[in-house]
């Protein structure tokens, strides 16, 4: 009889929590949707008023002097450059002393050396 | 010539040898007393000598895995092999998998307790890495590189996406109130409901701080050490979400609303995207603020990736550091599941929960999703596809929806989309831990 309570009274508890926590992780959810649809846009305008700098829009810049410019073109130089900077690792010299060395020449142990002269 | 050569060789490198060998003249009469008074010793103690080499055997296999393997150990064992198989074989998640695989075996290697082996004895090895588990250390710093790697634009561009990331939490409390009914104390069943949010760190996290074994309850008792089955537990049903989630799609949602495309997102701006991190640490750990290590290491790391000026340390924890952490936490993870630890009805009951959690979670955003569908018009109706990757679970669960997605349309690409839901649901389930946390810490 002492357990029943301790039982009910833990899944009453556990149905609060529920609620409650459903509630705050939609409300700060909600919260964080509502200040970007709608809180952010003033901010960024806030912004633009302190620094007195008219952002450009995309649709604002022109692009009637690069008529010829297509994304094509854009697409075929990023293209050439990452394969040109891709490529920039292979020229490199595999010698990784800083000097050559070059030695005399020595009889330690030549065959030829050996057999022309007895010891 | 040559031969002379050579046996001048051989004398030197004696002679040069000699101490070492002992060999020196001077201490030869010595030695051949010395090899008598052994000879005396060894007939005396002769019989004494097998018997102690027996008996050092029989100690030595009484300390070797063979004396004291249980079916429990071979069990966990087979249990590591299938994991590390399906990482290797079938490529679900083997970044996971293998280490906790590898952990598995380790964890249940057979040994006699007390020279400091197990992972649970403390002053092993094991024990010093299990700290960052038991502690909570490993997962805020997981979460850093996954803010780190995050972007967040597609949720920026659609805010009203967050909602489905909050429906899914609904898998994490349906869990909570099922374990609470079989019987689970309110801070266990806590550390059980965090396996519906599909976030293997989030679930550390809640259980290390929870059911860690240590805390003692009101009515005096402590709490159940279940960081090893919650672990395994969300670990394994965030790998099976292929297997999971789209059956659950094909049963909620109509074929012509599987086919609905949605229209691109805008684009969003790098200023945009820098004040997201900031303004969201404040406000959701203003409301949550027992979520702080996991939330703050969040968008502390996307504002490395969006500052624009710290690529350095964006780099490092997107990749080498994220690395270093998986690697600890996936061993001692898998480790930690001890067979006489892990292998109880608990850990039965946990995979049950674990899988209904799951179902719960996906439906809750399926469902959710439909119902936003009611009130959005035209152009702005969502995919309620989409709804199924509030369940975190990142990325796999954006990839089911979207592998889903091509089946019924070939030309209707959704990943973009429900990555939103789907980093929603990463704060979302980290909000609703804070909340647990704070309710039952």
């Amino acid at each position: 009889m002492t357990i029943l309570p301790l039982v009910t009274d833990q899944i009453s508890e556990g149905y609060v929590i529920l609620i409650t926590g459903l509630l705050i992780v939609f409300g700060a959810l909600v919260i964080l949707a509502l200040f970007f649809n709608f809180g952010l846009p003033v901010l960024l305008y806030v912004y633009k008023i302190i620094t007195k700098r008219k952002d450009k829009k995309i649709s604002e810049i022109k692009v009637e002097a690069d008529h010829d410019f297509t994304g094509e073109i854009a697409a075929a130089i990023g293209a050439g450059i990452h394969m040109y900077m891709n490529e920039q690792h292979d020229f490199e010299s595999a010698i990784l002393t800083i000097k050559q060395v070059k030695k005399p020449y020595s009889p330690w142990s030549s065959k030829i050396y050996g057999t022309q002269n007895r010891l | 010539m040559k031969k002379v050569i050579i046996i001048f060789c051989v004398l030197s490198l004696l002679i040069f040898i000699r101490p070492a060998l002992g060999l020196g003249t001077n201490t030869s009469s010595n030695n051949l007393d010395d090899s008598v008074k052994t000879e005396q010793v060894e007939k005396t103690v002769e019989s004494h000598s097998y018997d102690g080499a027996f008996k050092g055997i029989k100690q030595f296999y009484n300390y070797t895995g063979f004396a004291n393997v249980t079916s429990g150990h071979a069990t966990m064992i087979v249990i590591g092999i299938i994991f590390i198989f399906l990482g290797i074989k079938y490529d679900y998640e083997p970044l996971l998998l293998i280490p906790i695989g590898t952990g598995v075996i380790l964890g249940n290697i057979p040994f006699v307790a007390g020279n400091q082996t197990g992972i649970y004895e403390t002053g092993s090895v094991l024990n010093y890495l299990y700290f960052g588990v038991v502690k909570g250390v490993y997962p805020p710093l997981i979460f850093l590189g996954i803010g780190a790697m995050t972007d967040f634009s597609s949720l920026i561009a659609n805010p009203k996406l967050m909602l489905l990331g909050a429906a899914a939490q609904i898998g994490v409390f349906a869990t909570f109130m099922g374990a609470l009914y079989l019987g689970f104390n309110l801070p266990e069943a806590g550390a059980i409901g965090i396996i519906g949010g599909a976030d293997g760190p989030t679930a550390i996290f809640l259980s290390s701080k929870l059911a860690n074994g240590v805390n003692i309850l009101a009515d005096g008792t402590t709490v159940k050490n279940l960081i090893g089955p919650i672990a395994i537990a969300a670990y394994s049903y965030m790998a099976l979400v292929p297997v999971i989630q789209p059956p659950l799609m094909r049963l909620l949602i109509s074929k012509e609303d599987r086919k609905i495309k949605m229209k691109p997102p805008r684009a969003v701006s790098q200023k945009e995207k820098m004040i997201f991190p900031v303004v969201a640490l404040i406000l959701t750990l203003f409301i949550s603020p027992s979520a702080l290590p996991l939330l703050g290491m969040l968008f502390f790391g996307n504002l490395l990736k969006e500052s624009g000026r710290t690529e350095r340390l964006a780099d490092t924890a997107r990749t080498k550091l994220i690395d270093i952490v998986t690697i600890l936490l996936g061993v001692t993870v898998g480790a930690s599941t001890q067979a006489d630890i892990f292998i109880t009805k608990d850990s039965m009951l946990i995979f049950g929960l674990g899988a209904i959690s799951f179902v719960i979670a996906t439906c809750g955003g399926l469902l959710f999703a439909k119902f936003m569908n009611l009130f959005l018009k035209g152009d702005n109706k969502i995919n309620p596809l989409i709804g199924a990757a509030g369940v975190s679970a990142v990325p796999d669960s954006a990839r089911v929806v979207h592998t889903e997605g091509l089946k019924s349309d070939p030309s209707n690409y959704l990943l973009m989309h429900a990555m939103a839901p789907n980093v929603s649901g990463v704060i979302g389930s980290a909000i609703a831990a804070g909340i647990i946390l704070s309710f039952l810490g």
